[in-house]
């Protein structure tokens, strides 16, 4: 079998991504097998024949060998999901129906019974920057454009805490300002939505990890908490720098 | 290009320089990801674009003019020609080289050609556009990105208004920085390609100043872009930025910042407004006759900003994943592609295009392949990345590196391709680019802009002005020469036009603070 350069890495192990290593393993062997059919030497090849006979449909059975094993691909953008519903996981809370039953549930999130003052622990998240109050207000999740359509049309409810997955600033670009605080179970905070509720000055926790908190929940976050900053996320201060995530009210069902 | 010791020493050195610097950036924030667009999988289309394509389109530029002299140029415009941009030529590139390595399609050495000159072209033009600083990025600065020259800072410094929270003008620019943020990265489609900071710069008193660009954002490159924002009157804009009591302490290669204490609207004491590209001699003052005329300006382009931002959006949110990647790819590939409009050679095929040789990886493009592919190449978890285990990585102390140098041992045996070769034609999901630019000239054909800037000879770049540099400055600024040069730059300021080289940075000041109050 003819062995390409891939073939003889003394250090490199397999990738440490399943459908990463499922799909390389099989580019290697198309490309071994047009390396071969070409019988021309590597560095003619490469940049020459490789790009005539390596086709985009050698591409597409790449993928479609692993879907019709049965993989389903994680999906991060909506719409992704929408346009192939069967080769991604089922879409969740990104309807209203959905949303009654929804919510994040980080594994990691510590949680609490409330305190003296009712609050209860559901979560940390990462202070973008350190104001003078807690902010308090309705929990709102946001995981579709249709519904950010809807709130373009109709206007933000008043006193919206947006909960998103999201750590991009597009999602939600139209309508960032009408929130009052916001909780990102993603990024960091110099994330694009950690750059945005900075300059609009909406308090925001970012990387949140958070459990059971659901649509119509009373929620405080601790934007008076310690900013994070670049030397806490490569671990150089050795200090845990988190803002806390409290429901102070679940929601009238 | 020739390849020889010496020069594959250096190349391999650069290699490792950008690749130490894009692992600490994207560490310190993630690999994006959006509900809106497929980003993972746009960033890696992107960087099989740039493997395809840069080599050829950095030689197109330069048969035109020299990467060095397009970085003398860049320093004199908020265009997309700074640090993410130059940040990102090389990376984007090498990524594509990387990934191309783990899929099998490429060894270390093929290309070899190609690697080598894009990074001799990263070098000579980061060496010339920072050449006040003496850096080659903002990482080897200590995260500051110091661009500017003395002249230059005089003006901006000089033209500040003062301003303090709750009244109208430190109103009327905070809502259009927060507005023009959230529109470029909208435009960007997610990627921080469109705003840009730099400084920085030291105003006494506690004092800093940060110079703020948002690029791109009226009818210019992107299709998209084509009559949702033809009521934004400026393609690039600069908002100078006073602020007190606060030190950016980071000022990185993707020109985004941190400071300490962190950064809050009161810390925001003055601000100016100005337009530049590549018609432009130096920057352009925008509404920056009265205190007035100021804060009407930063409130009417909020307006005209966030009209094109709820318009844009709704554009996007009807795309097909198609053309949403398309839209990130062509957005992250062409990041340097105001040098091919500096250099006078742009042609929409060569930028707004996906080369057919890119497009046929389309099919892997998956959400969860590319966000596992990104992380893999961007943090060096990939087999390519991994070396001998005694080694300890700059940042992490693992074992392994983000790019993989050239070897060596081509020099022994030949054994190499050397060139992917010139553009091949490429293919968009995207409507058709509209032949209309927005210039500081006004809006123009592509043909008519090019045209124009091939003719433009501007005074900053005659050769007894652009060598005229901070150390010719320090010891000969009473001459007539250094007055000439510094009345070029002040030419459009409202408080220093006339004044000359003479002034140290407090008589600015003072002239400032008595005509603010006059």
């Amino acid at each position: 079998m003819t062995k390409l350069f891939v073939d003889t890495d003394k250090y490199g192990d397999e990738s440490p991504s399943a459908v990463v290593a499922a799909f390389h393993g099989s580019l290697h062997e198309i490309v071994r097998q047009r390396f071969e059919e070409s019988g021309a030497d590597w560095k003619d090849f490469v940049l020459g024949d490789a790009n005539t006979l390596i086709t985009k449909e050698d591409f597409e059975a790449v993928d479609s060998d692993l879907v019709d094993a049965g993989h389903r691909y994680d999906w991060s953008a909506g719409i992704s999901q929408k346009e192939r519903p069967d080769a991604y996981k089922p879409a969740e809370g990104t309807s209203d129906a959905d949303l009654a039953a929804f919510c994040f549930q980080h594994p990691d999130a510590p949680i609490a019974e409330p305190d003296a003052e009712g609050r209860e622990l559901r979560g940390v998240g990462d202070n973008v920057v350190r104001y003078n109050e807690n902010t308090t207000g309705i929990a709102r999740y946001i995981r579709s454009t249709d519904r950010v359509l809807k709130w373009l049309t109709e206007g933000v409810p008043e006193n919206t805490i947006a909960v998103i997955d999201d750590s991009g600033g597009t999602l939600t670009a139209p309508i960032l300002e009408q929130f009052k605080g916001v909780i990102c179970a993603g990024g960091t905070v110099r994330s694009h939505l950690g750059i945005l509720t900075r300059e609009y000055g909406i308090p925001c926790l970012m990387n949140a990890k958070v459990n059971g908190i659901m649509e119509g929940d009373t929620v405080s976050i601790e934007s008076t908490a310690r900013a994070k900053t670049a030397d806490d996320y490569q671990g150089q201060t050795k200090r845990e720098v988190t803002g806390n995530i409290w429901r102070t009210a679940k929601r009238d069902d | 290009m020739k390849l020889d010791y010496a020069q594959l020493l250096e190349s391999n050195n650069l290699l490792q320089i950008n690749g130490d610097e894009t692992y600490w950036l994207c560490v310190t924030r993630t690999v994006q990801e959006s509900k809106l667009f497929p980003v993972p999988a746009y960033m890696l289309m992107s960087y099989l674009n740039a493997f395809y394509r840069y080599p050829a389109l950095l030689r197109k530029i330069e048969d035109n003019m020299s990467a060095e002299e397009v970085g003398d140029r860049a320093r004199h415009m908020g265009a997309k020609v700074n640090a993410i941009a130059m940040w990102g030529l090389p990376c984007f590139y090498l990524l594509g080289r990387e990934w191309m390595i783990n899929m099998g399609l490429l060894r270390p050495q093929d290309a070899a050609e190609d690697v080598a000159y894009i990074l001799d072209f990263w070098k000579r033009f980061e060496l010339s556009f920072r050449r006040n600083s003496g850096h080659k990025t903002a990482f080897e600065g200590g995260h500051r990105g110091q661009i500017h020259s003395e002249a230059q800072l005089q003006v901006f410094h000089a033209d500040l208004y003062d301003c303090e929270v709750g009244d109208s003008l430190h109103q009327a620019a905070q809502a259009f920085v927060a507005s023009a943020s959230q529109y470029a990265f909208l435009i960007a489609c997610e990627s921080r390609i469109s705003l840009h900071n730099h400084g920085p710069y030291n105003l006494g008193d506690d004092r800093q100043m940060i110079v703020r660009d948002f690029n791109d954002i009226a009818e210019y490159d992107f299709p998209w872009l084509d009559d949702v924002a033809e009521g934004v009157p400026y393609n690039n804009l600069t908002v100078t930025m006073a602020t007190q009591g606060v030190n950016f302490n980071i000022m990185d290669d993707w020109g985004s910042f941190e400071s300490d204490p962190e950064f809050k609207d009161e810390n925001i004491v003055g601000v100016g407004l100005y337009t530049s590209g590549p018609l432009s001699d130096g920057f352009l003052p925008v509404g920056m006759d009265s205190r007035e005329e100021l804060t009407q300006t930063f409130l009417d382009l909020n307006t005209r900003v966030k009209d094109a931002m709820s318009r844009l959006w709704q554009k996007m949110a009807g795309w097909s994943r198609d053309q949403m990647l398309d839209a990130g790819a062509l957005t992250y590939y062409a990041i340097f592609k105001d040098m091919a409009h500096i250099a006078g050679c742009y042609d929409p095929e060569d930028w707004i295009k996906i080369d057919q040789r890119a497009e046929r990886f389309r099919p892997l493009l998956n959400d969860e392949y590319s966000r596992d592919a990104l992380g893999e190449i961007c943090v060096g978890t990939g087999p390519s990345h991994q070396i001998n285990d005694y080694m300890m990585m700059m940042h992490n102390d693992a074992p392994t590196r983000i790019y993989s140098p050239i070897p060596y041992s081509i020099l022994v045996d030949g054994d190499y391709a050397p060139t992917v070769g010139g553009v091949e034609p490429g293919i968009t999901y995207l409507d058709e680019k509209k032949d209309a630019y927005r210039t500081t000239e006004g809006t123009l054909s592509i043909d008519e802009y090019n045209a124009r800037v091939r003719k433009f000879q501007p005074e900053l770049y005659k050769a007894e002005n652009r060598l005229f540099c901070e150390t010719t400055v320090k010891y000969r600024y009473e001459t007539p020469e250094a007055d000439a040069l510094y009345k070029l730059y002040q030419k459009h300021s409202r408080n220093l036009a006339d004044k000359g080289a003479g002034l140290r940075r407090d008589d600015v000041e003072a002239l400032r603070q008595k005509n603010n109050k006059g």
